[in-house]
């Protein structure tokens, strides 16, 4: 109830509070320095790495060599099109994803992990970058207030940028409808995967997609451009539920087949559940 | 397809009610944004030929809705032939047409309309190497012509034909139709019935016709049957089936009362039914007359003449659906007035005395024709005789030479003249006077017992033959012949044997003396009476046949005494006319003005003419074209034709054999399968089915 009610902030703090009271532990153990491999020694190289135990072995003087892991780095890609706009059950989609987004930024910097916001909208990327401070949950909040749902979908041009600047394997979390986006938006999204980055789509759905309950004669607006089209709900229904699950399997298919976390969010359901649901899950994949 | 109540199919104006809709239905779609809008245009794209396909099944779906209901209201039926005979290859064809009386029957189309119409459409269905003949079904068919595959030569034919107006004997027209199809070397034979079927024309207790094959088997025809008056199961009809004229003297002179008879042909009873009586061409009187169920009414209606001779008179009912038959006229001889000159012999003061007394009062009764007037002897023989029509010397002495002769110019030039003997009358000198108009002279004066006698009344003379033949004595039959014979003859005078040329003796006494001589000189007719008018030699003048005798005997004298029996005969029969000496009947004339020679028959007096080919009144010309009103007559149908109760197309149909009988295009026996359950159903099916397609 809360999160329909009350601001971002607000919305934010009740999923989390639902989030940390159903979960024991947090799944992050903080900073730790793992042994990653060996190398020969060179001059230059700290002696404080030799490993005797090797030279002992071997007898040549091998350096052993860390895997650096630091705090998780959280990038929350929020697609700001006019189609994130539309919403039966009370919240609109780009409601449902600022929500949900807000909510896992609260999270991640309450245990110091740093979280950061991109918002894609056509032509642009608004780009709050991953800071671990307390109070860069403020401006992670306001970033996403700020935005409206507006304009065509671009989420190419978003996973371009946050290849381009992500500079180490980071977790990516999509919040989109994927719909009126080019076909090379997802692809690229699911590209972030091979280059050792974590992503995890949220794939918002409002059940009017899903139910499409239409019966007069309706005049559909496109929602992000000129578009339009004069039928009867009836006639079309069965075809278009055809087309939108298809659709929602494509999506499916393309992110399991990128080993990328896949999440089907309907708008009407507890956002809670949701939160849980992700972060059970990335728990039980070892993340 | 019939319907029974065809104005609900204007409801189908309702099947534009889709259309309207489709054309007029402007409703304001309701915008709606949509995120996943290209799925949608993906979807309305992918479908668009399925729902265009969807659209026009609705709208056909509802136009058959909206057209099935009306439809299924106005009750269809479907009418559906029954053919027992498949075609077998060529056949020889005889058409036979009806062209009884019972074809003249319209209901807005006459029958004989429709079989015309009908011989040409069978005409029509020959095949090219089919031959065909055409038998107009006659009082005496007869092909027109072999067979021939001329047919516009055949329709020609057909389109000459009129009905008649006789019952026909359909049987044996379709004898003629077989001896037809004897000639064709074809195996298959053909015979098409054009007919009303009419009970009075075709007789099924007869065999039906069978023609011989070419190798002198015997083959029965194939008979399509092509029923004029298909869809009637009656046709109902009433006539007009004799007429009976008779004088009603009650009325006064020159009354007739012409009694009619009267029969209903339908099963429906028929009120106030309106009989018209007219004379010349104009209603006088009328009549009404109630019919029941197949019932016969009689109705008599009287006339009373303004003057005498030929008249041809007419009873006419409403017409109905066959009017010919409501009409049926007759020609009646109305006495003319005659002018008597009665020559008193005998005058007595005393009137039961006087000769003239009994004379006067019966030609002077009501009723008579006769106008007379009384002279004594003197005075008669100073008038002159041609302004008389007949002159009635009763009792009278010899008159000087010069009067007989004045009296045999007088019989010659057409008087008349009627004698009775009494005391006054000497035998010699009679002879002597009167010789030139006695049809036998007087031999002598016998006394049978003398009046006053108290053995009279047996002794008395009596007639004992008569020639009730003769038109004076016509009406003394029966009952009436008593009033007659039981005169008593006291004294009379006897004839010689000898006849003064041609004459009748018309009655005899019980000794076989002539009482009543009749003869013709020149144009006139002498009457000789044996014996007194008044009650001196006989009781005659106390008898109640003296007034009627007297009347009748002044009207034979001048000819105007219907002499000949009412000329009955029938339409399509021939008429036999009595010719007359000096005009000899030439011509009869149709009241359509058609002219038949009148052939002299060989006994030299009698001439026939016909057959006569319409009912109405028939003119009789002479050498010079002049009618001789006289000989006028009527020709009337044959009441048999009037009965158009018609068989069944099962009843006919099982007669020829219903192997070998095939029913024309519409015939009544068509099996009428009613549609509108069918309708009914499919107007619900399209409903439930338009239901179903607009929830998909």
């Amino acid at each position: 109830m809360l999160s329909r009610l009350g601001g971002l902030k607000v919305r934010a703090r009740a999923v989390v509070e639902g989030v940390l009271s159903g979960l024991h532990k947090s799944p992050h153990q903080g900073q730790s320095v793992e042994f990653a491999e060996h190398k020969e020694y060179a001059p230059g190289d700290e002696l404080k790495h030799l490993d005797w135990k090797a030279f002992g072995k071997f007898d040549r003087y091998y350096v052993k060599r860390f895997e650096h892991e630091t705090n998780l780095r959280c990038t929350l890609v929020v697609d700001a099109s006019g189609s994130m706009g539309f919403g039966t059950a009370g919240l609109t989609k780009l409601e449902v994803a600022r929500v949900l987004a807000a909510t896992l930024a609260h999270l991640l910097l309450k245990q110091q992990d740093a979280a950061g916001v991109a918002i894609a909208v056509k032509g642009k990327v608004v780009e709050v970058p991953p800071r671990s401070s307390a109070s860069h949950l403020q401006v992670v909040f306001d970033a996403l207030e700020q935005t409206p749902a507006k304009g065509e979908t671009d989420l190419a041009a978003t996973a371009d940028l946050l290849a381009e600047k992500l500079p180490r394997r980071s977790l990516v979390c999509v919040f989109s409808d994927f719909l009126d986006d080019g076909p090379d938006g997802l692809k690229r999204l699911l590209a972030l995967r091979a280059r050792k980055h974590d992503v995890a789509i949220f794939h918002l759905v409002d059940p009017a997609e899903l139910s499409f309950p239409y019966d007069d004669p309706t005049l559909f607006l496109s929602m992000e451009d000129e578009r339009r089209l004069e039928v009867n709900p009836r006639e079309i229904k069965e075809s278009y539920l055809e087309e939108f699950n298809r659709f929602l399997e494509a999506t499916k298919a393309a992110c399991t087949a990128a080993d990328v976390d896949y999440q089907r969010v309907r708008t009407d359901e507890p956002l809670d559940q949701v939160v849980v649901r992700f972060l059970s899950r990335r728990v039980g994949g070892g993340a | 397809m019939t319907f029974a109540h065809p104005w609900l199919l204007l409801g189908a104006l309702a099947a534009l009610i889709p259309l309207l809709v489709h054309l007029f239905d402007r409703r304001r779609p309701r915008p709606q944004p949509f995120p996943a809008i290209a799925l949608l245009i993906k979807s309305q794209k992918r479908t668009a030929s399925r729902l265009k396909l969807k659209r026009l099944i609705l709208y056909a779906l509802r136009t058959l809705f909206f057209l099935a209901v009306p439809f299924a209201l106005a009750r269809p039926e479907f009418v559906k032939t029954a053919n027992a005979v498949t075609a077998k290859g060529a056949a020889a064809t005889v058409i036979v047409v009806d062209t009884s009386l019972a074809m003249r029957w319209s209901d807005g189309t006459p029958l004989f309309d429709v079989a015309r119409k009908e011989a040409k459409a069978a005409l029509g269905d020959l095949l090219t190497e089919e031959p065909a003949a055409l038998v107009p079904c006659t009082r005496a068919p007869v092909a027109t012509g072999p067979l021939s595959f001329e047919k516009a030569r055949l329709i020609a034919q057909v389109d000459e034909l009129e009905p008649g107006y006789e019952v026909v004997d359909v049987n044996r027209c379709l004898e003629v139709a077989a001896r037809a199809l004897d000639e064709s070397p074809l195996a298959n034979r053909r015979i098409v019935l054009v007919t009303a079927l009419t009970q009075s024309g075709l007789r099924l207790e007869a065999e039906p016709p069978v023609t011989t094959g070419p190798r002198g088997e015997k083959v029965k025809p194939e008979v399509v049957l092509r029923d004029v008056a298909r869809g009637a199961e009656a046709l109902p009809n009433r006539a007009i089936l004799d007429v009976r004229a008779e004088p009603a003297p009650q009325a006064g002179v020159r009354a007739w009362q012409f009694t009619f008879t009267v029969r209903n042909f339908s099963a429906q009873a028929q009120k106030d039914v309106e009989l018209s009586l007219k004379v010349g061409g104009q209603v006088v009187t009328k009549g009404f007359l109630d019919l029941s169920p197949d019932g016969t009414a009689q109705k008599a209606l009287t006339w009373k003449f303004q003057q005498g001779g030929p008249t041809y008179v007419e009873g006419a009912l409403t017409a109905d659906q066959l009017p010919d038959d409501d009409v049926r006229g007759v020609v009646v001889t109305v006495p003319k007035e005659l002018r008597a000159l009665v020559v008193n012999g005998e005058p007595n003061p005393l009137k039961v005395k006087d000769e003239a007394y009994f004379t006067d009062a019966a030609l002077s009764a009501p009723g008579s024709p006769v106008r007379a007037v009384v002279r004594d002897a003197d005075a008669a023989w100073r008038e002159d005789f041609s302004t008389w029509d007949v002159v009635m010397l009763l009792n009278v002495s010899p008159p000087p030479p010069d009067v007989g002769a004045r009296l045999a110019e007088f019989v010659a030039k057409g008087g008349g003249l009627f004698l009775s003997f009494g005391s006054r009358a000497e035998v010699e000198a009679t002879n002597t006077a009167l010789a030139s108009v006695l049809p036998r002279k007087l031999r002598v004066v016998k006394t049978a017992v003398e009046p006053g006698a108290a053995d009279a009344s047996t002794r008395a003379a009596r007639l004992t033959q008569l020639e009730a033949a003769h038109p004076v004595l016509f009406p003394f039959t029966g009952k009436a012949r008593e009033g007659l014979v039981s005169t008593r003859f006291y004294r009379y005078a006897l004839f010689e044997s000898v006849s003064n040329g041609e004459v009748t003796v018309l009655g005899t006494l019980d000794d076989g003396a002539p009482a009543l001589l009749a003869s013709r000189l020149g144009k006139g007719r002498v009457l000789a009476f044996a014996s007194t008018v008044d009650r001196d030699w006989s009781d005659f003048p106390i008898r109640t046949s003296f007034l009627p005798f007297m009347q009748r005997a002044a009207a034979w004298l001048t000819g105007t005494l219907e002499e000949r029996e009412e000329v009955k005969v029938r339409v399509g029969a021939s008429v036999t006319l009595e010719l007359d000496a000096e005009r000899p009947a030439v011509l009869v004339k149709s009241p359509s003005g058609g002219e038949r020679a009148v052939a002299k028959q060989a006994d030299g007096v009698s001439g026939v003419a016909g057959p006569l080919p319409e009912p109405g009144p028939y003119q009789v010309l002479d050498a010079l074209g002049v009618p001789n009103d006289a000989a006028a007559f009527a020709a009337t149908i044959d009441p048999a034709a009037s009965d158009v109760t018609r068989h069944s197309v099962e009843a006919v149909t099982t007669w020829f054999g219903e192997d070998v009988v095939r029913l024309a295009e519409g015939e009544q026996t068509e099996k009428k399968t009613p549609l509108w359950t069918w309708l009914l159903l499919v107007a619900a099916m399209a409903f439930v089915a338009e239901g179903v397609l607009l929830r998909k």
